[in-house]
């Protein structure tokens, strides 16, 4: 059965096609808001209350855009309304994060040896959640997720240029702030 | 000033999105610029460690769990919809009762009044002893009680009409 018919027999109160659906997006979903808030319970909760939003948001889909990109475009808001409400976006400047975690110089020997890709990747995590929203949410799309630049165009509903520049300028800025941590991989460089 | 614009082309060659003019210009640049390779292996590094392997699984039951919230909510809807349009329905049922009061005073039909001959005679602005004094002038019936309170009342109402006495 078609995505249109399994929407359309949703919106009149087929319970067996909204379970299709659900099915079907609920890993994509679940992950977006993981990636956004890196806690499991919180994704699942923040992923059921996304579904109870499209489903009663339903009747009002036009099917402008496929299901699936109106489906994220729901989730993504839900998640940054959740990490506004949580304070979470703006509770860690990054400098705070780069002092707490981010290895010091001195330790850094000892911490290259037991460093993993674990380790960095925590890191890496924690310098994302200090960043602005609108640079978490583009980065989590195309680097953490790996949406295409045009499906994160419609899921955001800016123009693929504004895409590009906001995702290189997000890079830059998470590469600055990464830059003692990374150049224990390749060296430092100021461009 | 050079090295700024090959930063946009070193993360566009690790998009796979540089064209193939332009990448033959970065590997160029970067083989003669150590600073530029190195800036290439940070972005490389960073990237890696952006890219998830293994994402948790949901929680189980995940559409078992949706299916009793959204069956929940639904049986919450009616009491939901009057708390919604309930706080607006108690002043406007007000303003119709008051209407609807207003309309029946208004509008109910008047109950006849069943007036005594006294009170008839004054709707016509006549003067029952006026009246009476008349019909007592006209049959020759004369009193001498009469007689004060006719002029008594002459005189209340200061009618210059001093020429009609009553006289036997």
């Amino acid at each position: 059965m078609e995505e249109k018919d399994l929407v359309r027999l949703s919106v009149e109160g087929n319970e067996e096609a909204f379970a299709v659906l659900v099915n079907k997006y609920r890993i994509k979903v679940f992950n977006l808001a993981f990636s956004l808030t890196r806690d499991r319970d919180t994704a699942d909760d923040l992923a059921q209350e996304a579904f109870i939003k499209a489903y009663y948001a339903l009747p009002k889909f036009q099917f402008k855009s496929g299901f699936g990109t109106w489906l994220y475009r729901i989730t993504i808001n839900h998640v940054r309304d959740f990490l506004r409400k949580a304070g979470r976006v703006k509770s860690l400047p990054f400098e705070k994060i780069k002092e707490s975690a981010i290895p010091q110089e001195d330790d850094r020997m000892k911490k290259e040896k037991e460093s993993s890709q674990e380790e960095r990747r925590k890191y890496v995590r924690q310098a994302i959640r200090a960043l602005p929203e609108k640079h978490q949410v583009i980065l989590s799309l195309r680097d953490i997720q790996g949406y295409s630049y045009e499906e994160i165009s419609r899921i955001l509903k800016i123009s693929p240029g504004t895409v590009d520049s906001r995702l290189h300028r997000a890079r830059k800025l998470l590469r600055k702030k990464l830059a003692p941590f990374l150049s224990q991989k390749g060296g430092s460089h100021e461009v | 000033m050079k090295c700024k614009k090959f930063e946009k082309w070193i993360l566009l060659a690790l998009d796979g999105r540089i064209q193939s003019r332009d990448k033959k210009k970065l590997d160029e640049h970067l083989q003669s610029c150590p600073l530029c390779s190195s800036l290439q292996k940070e972005y490389q590094a960073l990237l890696d460690s952006l890219k998830e392997k293994d994402f948790p699984e949901p929680k189980p039951y995940f559409w078992e769990r949706l299916q009793s919230e959204l069956k929940s909510r639904k049986a919450l809807e009616p009491w939901t919809i009057w708390k919604k349009w309930g706080v607006r329905a108690i002043p406007v049922s007000l303003v119709l009762i008051i209407l609807f009061g207003a309309a029946i005073i208004l509008f109910s039909p008047q109950e006849s009044l069943e007036l005594s001959q006294s009170e008839a005679l004054l709707l016509r602005n006549l003067n029952p002893l006026e009246e009476t004094r008349a019909l007592l002038e006209k049959e020759g019936i004369v009193d001498k009680n009469m007689e004060l309170i006719f002029t008594a009342e002459e005189k209340n109402n200061g009618s210059n009409n001093g020429a009609r006495r009553y006289l036997p």
